[in-house]
């Protein structure tokens, strides 16, 4: 058997049969979940205002407050006849949550109508009332002036947007939005994923070092096998873990629309008691994304070739220090690369097949995660991600010769850590 | 018969010069003492006879091929500073140390269960190596040393941190592994357990060799410039002789003392000084230095050598 596969398996072994691991494998999707859904939640906690005491409503035009009332579910208004000075200390006292001076003169289109509150609220609370005062000043001004009807409900009315993609087979709801999302979840999925095992091999090349058994294996294998067997020990945990966790997502998906179907009501949409998940599903507005199988390749071969890229580096790092503590500022160089995408999610998104984005999915250091978020956003042509991931596995052969040179020097240094300038002579001295 | 050499090696580490024109040799079935200070690039010099580094010049041998991944098969190493996975179980670890010098699986589990059996801890084998005490551990890396059967062996410092029994099991392997004509490689401070093991010695300093040879030899080229004395009663005749510098002391208790003879003081000129003033006397002896002594009077001029050179 070739050492590197030994220690791959050693490598391998060791950790996966961890309890650590078994719980981390099952449990991460959960958390991951909880991560994502947890903004949402809180939101949604957060525009719960019930509890709140009611907006007193100075309404000097006397024809607003019962629009007002109409508008809003989020506030309870409630007229008041008390002069500013009685009014601002019931707000004080938490009478009320605030105070609405509506003047004379809105009615004409002028003036402006204050809103008196006790300091936090925040910008949600701006929002709403000035939506539910400009409404109700609508409604108002157009009922005074005898608008027709029709003219009325055309100025209620909004128009709604409706975006369907083309497919092969026809057209489909479109869902930018969500394939945004799972965009963004995998650009991330794949920084942390190639931030941890990288630091599992970081972690391991410091505890053989500081163990002093690197002497003993050196003396029997290569330095390059070790730092090789290692890179891919840990890798293929790594590879097992994302499997489970795509597996187990991909089976979350496909059990979501059956399960969705139990509990709704087919009347409450109009549709047919027989109709199809898929016409069910549309007429309840809810997409469930699927992923397309050759975006979980990618992101898997992306994945990989992101980790090994960076593995290699980590590796350097880790020999050339004897805790953990010492690597930080070395670090530095490693890991500003791996976040710089982190950086330009946001542009990618806007224009996936922008120059910018394009260009920058093509840099080695960046594209592990931008052409995952690229290419789950929209159709990356197959050259582009293949010439893409061939530039990252040319790159990593780079990265892991500079590293093994700097590993087998590294592992017998010990005492003060070295500096970056340090670790780049290394690479040029002889074994 | 397989012999490892040394051939004008030098090696650098920067402008650290480490190893500088360093050659030796070691037979099967004898062993070679290598001998030095701190800094005198014995570690350097092991690593390159078990081919972790390179030589920058100059050869190292063994059956006279070139040492690469071949001769690390066939041999073992114990590195001075000690390391195994705390995390793994002692039967794991070797077995996988085993597999990394080309032992199958099985073939290495078999010989685990040999050694483990011979330093009767059978009881460790699923034990994790942390929970483990030194002494147990250091075993456990003896054994990963031995477990491939390997021809050459290098053991830097074998016996730190050994407690005596372990120490005569150590040292009898070692014997009975010269016996059957392995080519031992030996580096050490401790010099009582160097005169007591060694064949061959070869005594570095400042990354040069500064002597080496056969250890009776080399011995025998110190003369028998050395008085053992061991008496009852008042040791003032030491002071007396000492004072008028007929004789440096290297070593002395309340009823022993080993000193050297200086400007051709005679012999008998000690026993005499010794007889006026003892109560009684037990034992008195000329003979060769002990390696002690040859070893800090060689590095000492080899220390002046280099100071007066720079």
């Amino acid at each position: 058997m070739h050492p590197i596969w030994i220690i791959l398996k050693s490598e391998f072994w060791r950790r996966v049969r961890s309890k650590a691991f078994v719980l981390a494998t099952l449990l991460a999707p959960i958390g991951i979940v909880a991560l994502f859904a947890l903004p949402g939640l809180l939101t949604f906690f957060a525009a719960d205002s019930g509890d709140e005491p009611p907006v007193a409503v100075v309404d000097a035009t006397e024809q607003l407050l019962p629009h007002l009332q109409e508008q809003s579910s989020s506030f309870t208004f409630v007229q008041s006849n008390t002069n500013q000075e009685a009014l601002a200390d019931s707000v004080r006292a938490e009478v009320y949550s605030g105070y609405l001076v509506l003047p004379e003169t809105l009615l004409q289109g002028e003036g402006t109508a204050s809103f008196y509150r006790s300091s936090g609220g925040g910008l949600g609370t701006q929002n709403r009332i000035q939506n539910v005062v400009e409404r109700a000043v609508r409604d108002v001004r157009l009922a005074n002036e005898d608008v027709p009807d029709a003219v009325e409900s055309i100025l209620a009315a909004s128009p709604s947007l409706e975006m369907r993609r083309i497919t092969e087979q026809g057209d489909q709801a479109d869902a930018t939005l969500i394939y945004s999302a799972i965009g963004y979840m995998l650009a991330f999925v794949i920084y942390f994923a190639v931030f941890i095992y990288g630091q599992y091999v970081m972690q391991g090349v410091i505890a053989e070092k500081s163990s002093r058994v690197v002497e003993i294996v050196v003396s029997s294998v290569r330095p390059f096998e070790l730092l090789m067997g290692k890179v891919l020990g840990i890798g293929a945990m790594g590879l097992v873990q994302m499997v489970t966790w795509g597996a187990l997502v991909s089976g979350a998906l496909a059990v979501a629309g059956p399960i969705f179907m139990l509990f709704m009501d087919p009347s409450a949409y109009d549709i047919a008691p027989d109709a199809s998940q898929e016409a069910a599903l549309e007429a309840a507005g809810i997409t469930i994304p699927s992923l397309p199988l050759s975006l979980l390749v990618w992101t898997l071969l992306f994945f990989v070739a992101g980790y090994l890229l960076y593995a290699s580096l980590f590796a350097a790092v880790g020999s050339a220090v004897e805790r953990v503590q010492d690597a930080q500022s070395l670090m530095y160089p490693v890991f500003i690369p791996l976040l710089i995408p982190l950086l330009v999610i946001g542009v990618v998104i806007e224009a996936p097949n922008g120059t910018l984005s394009t260009v920058l999915s093509f840099i080695p250091f960046f594209a592990p995660i931008l052409m995952v978020l690229r290419s789950a956003l929209t159709d990356v042509a197959f050259w582009q991600l293949a010439l893409s991931w061939l530039l990252v596995m040319a790159t990593f052969v780079g990265t892991i010769w500079v590293a093994s040179r700097i590993y087998r020097v590294g592992i017998f240094m010990y005492g003060k850590p070295p500096s970056l300038r340090e670790l780049i002579r290394w690479a040029r001295y002889r074994p | 018969m397989p012999t490892l050499s040394v051939d004008r090696v030098h090696k650098a580490y920067g402008d650290t010069k480490a190893v500088h024109d360093v050659s030796f040799s070691a037979a099967p079935g004898r062993i070679l003492g290598l001998l030095g200070p701190n800094g005198a690039g014995k570690t350097s010099t092991l690593r390159m006879i078990t081919h972790i580094t390179q030589p920058d010049s100059g050869a190292v041998r063994y059956d006279e091929r070139p040492v690469g991944p071949w001769s690390q098969r066939r041999m073992g190493y114990l590195p001075e500073e000690r390391g195994l996975y705390p995390d793994l179980r002692v039967k794991e670890q070797l077995v996988y140390l085993g597999q990394l010098k080309g032992l199958s699986a099985d073939a290495a589990t078999e010989r685990v269960h040999h050694w483990l059996e011979r330093f009767e801890a059978l009881d460790w084998v699923d034990k994790k190596t942390e929970e483990l005490s030194k002494g147990m551990q250091q075993k456990v890396q003896f054994i990963a040393t031995l477990l491939h059967d390997p021809q050459l062996l290098i053991f830097d410092e074998p016996f730190s941190g050994l407690d005596p029994i372990n120490s005569d099991v150590l040292r009898d392997i070692i014997l009975e592994l010269r016996r059957t004509d392995r080519t031992i490689l030996f580096a050490s401070h401790r010099m009582e357990q160097v005169e007591q093991l060694c064949d061959d010695i070869c005594l570095m300093a400042n990354g040069q060799v500064v002597l080496k040879g056969d250890l009776r030899e080399v011995k025998q080229r110190f003369g028998t410039n050395t008085v053992i004395v061991r008496f009852d009663g008042s040791d003032a005749f030491i002071d007396d002789l000492e004072s008028e510098g007929a004789v440096r002391v290297h070593a002395r208790s309340a009823h022993r003392a080993e000193m050297r003879l200086l400007n051709d003081t005679p012999a008998r000129r000690v026993l005499q000084a010794a007889l006026d003033t003892v109560d009684e006397l037990h034992h008195f002896e000329r003979t060769e230095p002990p390696l002690s002594e040859i070893f800090v009077e060689v590095v000492g001029e080899a220390n002046a050598a280099q100071a007066a050179a720079s």
